[in-house]
């Protein structure tokens, strides 16, 4: 892992404007310290030598300038590494949302969608730690170190060798420690993961446990399993645990050996009192960072892994044009009210799902496509959405449907519901600019969802509607869309597989009569209800892959 | 589709203390006191040796100033490089003795609320059943590891020696022990509670715009197809951004409280410092209190300040694990409800299963299983879910249990395994299940549960827990007779692990394998709850057949439940049920 990784910067502005104000900050902060440390040394020499409290007045009353001081710079940090996260955050949360409507369905198919939605919601929130507890210390280490380490050189040369010896024997032997017990803590942390899992088992499988009359004996197992984890943990912990151990030892002894040197310096008189204890106050100041950075490198690492993922969706370039336009195809004299597919190919990596596609598919007709699954039926639907980039030609009314044109001639419903926090009009009426209720009530009955209330009111991802309620609703959006905007082509993908037979007769009526509009009407499915009632069924076939 | 999770965030209803309940469960993940005392002793002395070491190095330099003969200064150089070491050596202590004692723990923790779940499983859990909470119930159990290693541990070492180090400085020079204990006071309270308080007002009122935020990107995100297809992504994003800006906003507006606690804290530090110059200076000279005590007094808070430190930290490690601990408690209550058998305590070595318990013996042979007017209910439930259930079944009967969804199949089912109390009468053999242990009954009564449980294992081992004794041989014997035979041959052998929750293998397979596991088990009366609900529609009939022909034999009586029809020929009689009305 990187200290700082340049592509936060890069993809979020807010990230160097909150580095640029905490230099400044960590600036005034290490002033403040030293300010601190020198006031306070002076007022305890002043005293030893014998000055009155009413001479030192002003001196404390200095100090305690700089207290306030302190603590409002502490304050100032912590509000900029706040914001700092929050405008971060939504910097990289909206990057990746733009980058999700560039790409397009096809392109997130491929990304498992619920890690996404978690990264760019609850996962970025690691990255709090990382600018409140991690950026500030590092940006501390960078700034505060080199000023008080000169600071003692020039004040007292023997005490800022004795830093600049100790200070870098810190990382190196973290690092070392690290690299050492690296491999045995993945390990660990992997059986620890397991053990969790595996409780996690246990309990899930509590009934069938009991069904088969081993939850006793499972629960002997738990006990031992986290004994020996336990003794393994132990042994690995004994070596890791050393990296803290020698990080603290440099820093303790340090200021051990800086004192004792300073304690016989001052016998013989060849120091003065105020400047070592200036120097003993400025010597844990100078570790302090380094040893905070070591502290919090693990709540580091988390944010950073979840900016890790949104990264990686933001430099996915593999770019999948939609689709690839048609070289020297001749226009064919397609008829009006005819959707005419020409040699339509889908390439998936090594697979070819759909090669050489040609049908026509008639205006006035309810046409079916069938076959097994795995087909390619809805690989077929997204070429024709225009979400799946294929090689061929597709038609319609004679006229050649560019790549990347909008398709405000379908309406289409897939095979998730996907539906809308929102009432069923609101769901039904998805993309249309105006309501029109009585379209509305037309669609749903169309659908077969006629006895529906439209005024009805779903959760998250249209939750309170059972799977065949979902269903007709999702057809009846599509089936409102292409009475709205009178799109000539209707196309549902496995409309009816979670309804019972009346619904789907209602659905097949509601259909035809769409059909019997003039429309092209299209519906994958291989329930025999639909087989009967097409007008046209085209079976697709499993073809060879490469 | 992930549900959206509805304990997105612990409210802050009582901020500081358990309840009754969660305080039940707070006991479980506590280390006793002679495991947690020897961690508790290094940490004290560390964080000791911390503030000593600073004493030490003050005096030694002050006193050291006034250019007396060096041997006076021996005992302190001794003290400096002492403290030095043994604060890094009883740090390094402190934390293996504490590790080793909160992992002991763990054990006992994950035993203990397994322990509570055990009687309650799986009727009275009903709600912890969905996988999303199932995973936050253990996530929770692991998360009360933090309560011995981050709150209890530095709590009582910087509580302690912040303590020590006041009287010190007390024995020193009073008026600074005093001003030293005032800052402590002010910072804890202040700094903590206040701080407390706003971070709990900040995330009351980011909790709903960060709710309706996920809310929102989970349904872009999961139907950016149909948003596309329909014209209506931009309009979506655009309303998407608006809920985000407005959360990006109120994250900014709250930031000023942010800071609040630290800055009390390093202002009550520095205040500690100055307070302590103010009291010692006028008293230089007095009472023998010489140049080294002054420069003691005033330099000692600073360290203990920095022991201070640790306390912010701990409390809201408190909070999460308090909250925790209440999500556990509520989880898996104590205390089983009426509507669930008792069953034998988990006794203290729960080496043995409980099929070994003294009961009224069951004779051998063929089983007669009779309900009359069997009633059950849920547990909370007001009504029952079955009523006035009659039925014999014996040794070669196989019966389809049918009924609309909500007749109470599944209820029926979990009554006569003994997972949900009964009213009425079932007798096994003539014996009333009530005057038998739980688990005798389930020897005899076996249940094919409507989504069997796959352990994350082997094939084999997914087997062999049913019996285990049982050879290679007898499995993939088993393994045919259910029509697995050239699957798992082509899968790899027994060998072959199934996934997490059985994820690695489809739902028919899976309903196959738990049908295999429940004949090797060779339960004399076998209810088989909905084989085909997780099925493809074309193979549920073949899954059917082969679970009618493999179980029916051998003088075994079949209970199959079943919500679409059986082929006739395959059964000996057919029960339908209806919801008892209310």
């Amino acid at each position: 892992m990187r200290p700082l990784d340049p592509r936060l910067l890069k993809h979020a502005s807010a990230a160097r404007w909150f580095l640029l104000v905490g230099a400044v900050l960590g600036l005034a902060q290490t002033l403040a310290i030293i300010a601190f440390a020198w006031l306070l040394s002076q007022s305890i020499t002043l005293a030893v030598n014998g000055e009155s409290f009413a001479r030192l007045r002003g001196t404390i009353a200095a100090l305690a300038g700089v207290v306030v001081v302190r603590a409002v710079i502490v304050w100032l940090l912590e509000v900029a590494a706040n914001r700092g996260a929050a405008a971060v955050k939504s910097q990289l949360r909206s990057a990746v949302l733009d980058r999700l409507a560039e790409r397009g369905p096809d392109w997130l198919a491929g990304q498992q969608d619920a890690r996404v939605a978690t990264v760019i919601t609850s996962g970025l929130d690691a990255l709090d730690n990382y600018f409140a507890r991690y950026l500030p210390q590092l940006l501390l280490t960078a700034i505060a170190t080199p000023i008080l380490v000169l600071l003692m050189l020039w004040q007292d040369p023997a005490s800022g060798i004795t830093v600049i010896i100790v200070l870098p024997i810190i990382p190196v032997f973290m690092i070392l420690i690290g690299q050492a017990t690296q491999v045995v803590q993945r390990q660990q942390w992997d059986a620890l993961q397991r053990l969790s899992t595996g409780f996690l088992d246990v309990v899930g499988g509590l009934a069938t446990l009991k069904i088969f009359g081993r939850d006793r004996r499972q629960a002997a197992r738990l006990t031992d399993l986290t004994d020996q984890y336990r003794g393994r943990t132990m042994k690995v912990l004994r070596v890791s645990f050393l990296s803290g151990f020698v990080l603290e030892l440099a820093g303790s002894l340090s200021v051990a050996l800086i004192a004792v040197s300073i304690g016989i310096r001052l016998v013989d008189g060849s120091l003065l009192l105020g400047v070592g204890l200036f120097v003993l106050l400025l010597a844990p100041e100078a570790f302090l960072p380094l040893r905070q950075v070591g502290a919090q490198f693990h709540a580091a690492a988390d944010g950073l892994a979840a900016a890790e993922e949104v990264f990686a969706i933001l430099e996915d370039d593999d770019v999948r044009p939609v689709a690839t336009a048609p070289a020297g195809l001749p226009t064919l004299p397609t008829r009006a009210g005819v959707l005419r597919f020409d040699g339509v190919t889908v390439h998936r990596g090594e697979a070819t799902p759909i090669d050489g596609f040609s049908q026509e598919f008639s205006a006035g007709q309810l046409s079916v496509i069938s076959g097994p699954s795995g087909v390619g039926k809805s690989t077929l639907i997204g070429a024709l959405q225009g979400f799946v980039p294929f090689d061929g030609a597709l038609w319609l009314d004679g006229g050649l449907i560019a790549p990347g044109d909008s398709r405000t001639w379908l309406a289409w419903a897939g095979q998730c519901p996907g539906l809308f926090s929102g009432s069923v009009t609101t769901n039904v009426t998805l993309g249309s600019a105006t309501v029109d209720d009585d379209l509305v009530a037309t669609a749903l009955t169309w659908a077969g969802a006629g006895d529906l209330d439209p005024t009805l009111h779903l959760g998250v991802n249209g939750a309170g509607l059972s799977g065949g309620q979902a269903q007709r609703v999702a057809a009846a959006r599509a089936i409102y869309r292409c009475l709205a905007l009178d799109t000539p082509v209707l196309v549902l993908d496995e409309p009816s597989s979670a309804l019972d037979t009346d619904a789907e007769d209602a659905l097949i009526r509601g259909l035809a009569t769409l059909a019997a509009q003039g429309r092209i009407v299209i519906v994958v499915s291989h329930r025999p209800a639909f087989l009967t009632a097409a007008d046209r069924v085209v079976q697709l076939k499993e073809v060879a892959h490469v | 589709m992930s549900e959206p999770t509805t304990v997105r965030h612990a409210t802050s209803r009582a901020a500081w203390l358990p309840s009754p309940a969660g305080r039940a469960v707070l006991r479980l993940a506590q280390p006793p006191a002679r495991r947690s005392l020897p961690g508790l002793a290094a940490g004290v002395a560390s964080v000791a040796s911390a503030v000593a070491l600073l004493a030490c190095s003050a005096w030694l330099i002050t006193r050291a100033a006034e250019m007396p003969p060096i041997m006076f200064l021996g005992v302190a150089v001794v003290g400096v490089r002492a403290f030095a070491l043994s604060r890094s050596a009883f740090r390094y202590l402190e934390r293996l003795l504490s590790h080793d004692a909160a992992f002991r723990q763990l054990g006992a923790l994950r035993l203990g609320i397994f322990a509570r779940l055990l009687p309650l499983a799986p009727a009275g859990l009903s709600e912890t059943r969905r996988g999303d909470l199932l995973t936050r119930l253990v996530r929770d159990v692991d998360d009360l590891q933090d309560l011995p290693l981050r709150v209890v541990q530095p709590l009582a070492t910087s509580g302690l020696v912040a303590a020590l180090s006041v009287v010190g400085v007390w024995l020193v020079l009073p008026a600074a022990g005093l001003t030293l204990l005032l800052s402590l006071v002010v910072a804890g309270v202040v700094g903590t509670l206040v701080a407390t308080a706003l971070s709990a007002r900040s995330e009351r009122a980011l909790a709903p715009l960060r709710g309706a935020l996920a809310d929102d990107v989970l349904e872009v995100v999961e139907n950016l197809d149909v948003l596309t297809a329909f014209g209506a992504l931009d309009d979506r994003l655009r309303r998407l951004r608006l809920v985000e800006d407005r959360l990006r906003r109120a994250s900014l507006r709250r930031s000023t409280g942010a800071g609040v606690q630290a800055a009390v804290i390093s202002l009550c530090a520095g205040s500690a410092t100055v307070l302590a110059l103010i009291a010692a200076i006028p008293a230089l000279g007095t009472d023998g209190f010489s140049g080294p005590a002054l420069a003691v007094v005033v330099l000692v808070p600073m360290a203990v300040f920095e022991v201070f430190a640790m306390i912010p930290p701990a409390l809201s490690a408190w909070r999460q694990v308090r909250s925790s601990a209440e999500r556990v408690a509520t989880a898996v209550p104590e205390g089983v409800p009426a509507e669930i058998p008792a069953e034998p305590a988990l006794d203290a070595d729960c080496r043995h299963d409980t099929a070994v318990v003294a009961a009224p013996a069951l004779s051998s042979g063929t089983i007669v299983i009779e309900l009359d007017g069997l009633g059950a209910s849920w547990p909370g439930a007001t009504h029952p879910a079955v009523a006035g259930v009659s039925l014999r079944l014996a040794a070669g009967d196989r019966v389809h249990l049918a009924g609309a969804s909500g007749a109470g199949k599944t209820t029926l089912a979990q009554t006569l395994v003994r997972f949900l109390d009964y009213t009425g009468s079932y007798r096994i053999d003539g014996v009333e299940a009530r005057d038998l242990a739980p688990a005798q009954v389930r020897r005899v009564v076996g249940l094919c549960e409507q989504r069997p449980w796959l352990f994350d294992d082997t094939i084999r081992q997914n087997l062999l827990f049913a019996r285990e004794t049982a050879t290679d041989a007898d499995l993939l014997d088993v393994l045919d007779r259910v029509g697995l035979a050239h699957w798992v041959q082509s899968r790899g052998g027994l060998d072959e692990r199934v996934g997490e929750r059985g994820a690695l293998v489809s739902g028919g397979q899976a309903q196959r394998i738990a049908l295999a596991r429940a004949l090797l088990a060779d339960f004399p009366v076998l209810i088989v709850d909905e084989p085909t609900a997780n099925v493809d529609a074309g193979l549920g009939d073949t899954l059917v057949r082969d679970i009618l022909s493999a179980a029916g034999d051998a003088g075994r009586a079949v209970l199959l439940i079943s919500h679409t029809p059986v082929p006739a020929e395959l059964l000996t009689h057919t029960l339908t049920l209806t919801a008892p009305t209310a």
